[in-house]
């Protein structure tokens, strides 16, 4: 992130002690070091956390082999106590919210954004983890929901008032950090945070007005939230046998190809392209909109449909979906071969209970729930009296 | 980091022995920062840029919570304590005003009521 510098003929820093002259360096790092900690305590001021030493883990790939322990986590929406509870839930994080996974594999579905205040903390939280995860062996792998591509398209329907709030007092504090860098010599001068956005919108109350601006400033294409945090998620993800998407999958997304796919919505997010297809991430049949595999009656579902979906990607043997909240807890349809994690666990949707869907070698797919009631409308039951999470087994 | 911090202070062969505190307070007296630690809260910026250059910490600057805070309170006090430079460019380029098509979407709570009676269509 440190801007390559102009040296303007600064030459005291460099001079060792006693009387040889150094020759001016064409790099100096220095200021690099000054943008690193601006950089440090813009993240400490907005969010409280101090990101593990870079680099960031370079981007993730659209298909891995099949892994010992993969945890799948739904919806979060901007509630970051249900985040960690469902993380702890796991496993995946101690009592000091440090990566606790070991070689595990974490996958969020997408819709961090939106419903809740604190967003940003859950996007800072999780890459903080993806790099505490990378140093043991572990990866923790984030996706868009439609959320995210709603919020970069400046489509804040579903923003909570103290959403706003959250981005507002992040636009301060990185402001602040600009004008911190602008005033050291050396650093190239950063883009105003505003450039290109109105001043006001119409019909919109006065009191807003900064909110939504800080939220484009930050999550439009090329903005800095969007560039440290949106541009890595994958959009759709393959890991074994299991097939990862917010929405859903269909043979025509299969056809366009998976990969391309996520490189379309990297590379729009980033700025390299200047649009993404509608039919990718809008449209209600497109990745992150479809509900045909997700219908919380499970008879609704298209089995068919999925089946051929499956069908057209190699060694797939199941869909993980997220983005239909469903009430009852996690549970499968089509016999077990769409697994639906939504739990709508945020306060801003249905303050749902804590689960994640675990894949292991050892004991294939389970539910970790921290409900403590019998389930009756769920598979095959097994819950061992315990304490803690509950592990309920989904007939194969 | 480390030997980022060595380079900035010296080039050639610096005395390997020179203690990270000498190191970090050396790049303190360069005269690019000199700006940020002059005004209102010139000293907790210096205070908290020397713990961070000394942080040998697995996320560096973590261990510098206290000049961070004491950095944050003094900015949230002195709003203007490091004030947006404006140079002659930028007003050239904040001339270009946004297309008229640039809209968003709003939720319902933050849009202003109406006050016309709704017509029926």
């Amino acid at each position: 992130m440190s801007p390559v510098v102009l040296i303007r003929g600064v030459a005291g820093c460099w001079s060792p002690v006693g009387s040889r002259r150094s020759p001016q360096l064409p790099n100096s790092p220095l200021p690099n070091l000054v943008s690193s900690f601006v950089d440090t305590f813009v993240d400490f001021s907005v969010t409280g956390i101090f990101l593990p030493n870079p680099p960031s883990p370079p981007f993730s790939k659209t298909s891995y082999p099949s892994h010992d322990r993969l945890i799948a986590v739904g919806d979060l929406h901007g509630d970051l106590l249900k985040s960690k509870q469902a993380l702890r839930l796991a496993g995946l994080i101690d009592s000091q919210d440090r990566w606790s996974g070991g070689s595990s594999t974490l996958v969020q579905v997408g819709d961090v954004l939106d419903r809740g205040g604190q967003e940003l903390k859950i996007l800072y939280f999780l890459e903080k983890l993806k790099r505490q995860a990378v140093k043991v062996g572990g990866n923790v792998i984030t996706m868009n929901g439609n959320h995210e591509i709603m919020n970069i398209d400046r489509n804040f329907f579903c923003v909570h008032p103290s959403g706003l709030d959250e981005f507002q007092n992040w636009a301060g504090w990185f402001s602040t950090g600009n004008n911190m860098k602008q005033l050291c010599d050396g650093l190239q001068k950063p883009k105003d945070l505003y450039d290109g956005i109105p001043s006001t919108f119409p019909g919109i109350k006065q009191q807003y007005m900064n909110g939504f601006r800080a939220r484009i400033a930050a999550l439009r294409p090329q903005g800095p939230i969007a560039t440290r945090f949106l541009s890595k998620n994958l959009t759709v993800l393959v890991v074994g046998e299991s097939v990862f998407v917010h929405g859903g999958i269909l043979p025509e997304h299969v056809d366009y190809g998976l990969e391309r796919i996520n490189e379309d919505v990297r590379d729009w997010i980033t700025g390299s392209r200047e649009t993404v297809s509608s039919d990718l991430v809008r449209t209600r049949n497109s990745l992150l909109w479809l509900r045909k595999f997700s219908n919380e009656t499970a008879e609704d579902c298209d089995c068919s449909l999925l089946e051929h979906a499956l069908s057209t990607i190699p060694g797939a043997r199941r869909m993980i979906m997220g983005h239909t909240i469903q009430r009852g807890g996690i549970n499968g349809a089509c016999n077990n071969r769409a697994i639906r994690i939504d739990v709508g666990m945020s306060q801003g949707c249905i303050n749902g209970l804590p689960e994640v869907l675990e894949i292991s070698e050892d004991s294939g797919l389970r539910i970790l729930t921290s409900n403590p009631s019998d389930h009756q409308n769920r598979h095959d039951l097994l819950i061992p009296e315990q304490h803690g999470p509950r592990e309920v087994e989904v007939q194969a | 980091m480390e030997s980022l911090l060595a380079e900035a202070t010296a080039f050639g062969n610096e005395d390997a022995n020179a203690s990270l505190e000498a190191k970090a307070q050396k790049a303190l007296e360069c005269p690019c920062i000199q700006n940020l630690r002059s005004g209102p809260c010139g000293s907790q910026f210096s205070a908290a840029f020397l713990c961070f250059l000394k942080s040998t910490a697995e996320e560096k600057g973590s261990d510098c919570v206290q000049p961070f805070v004491a950095l944050q309170s003094c900015i949230q006090t002195n709003p203007n304590a490091f004030p947006k430079e404006v140079l002659e460019n930028d007003e050239a380029e904040t001339q270009e005003k946004p297309s008229e098509d640039y809209k968003i979407i709003p939720p319902r709570w933050a849009v202003e009521p109406t006050t016309s009676p709704k017509t029926k269509l």
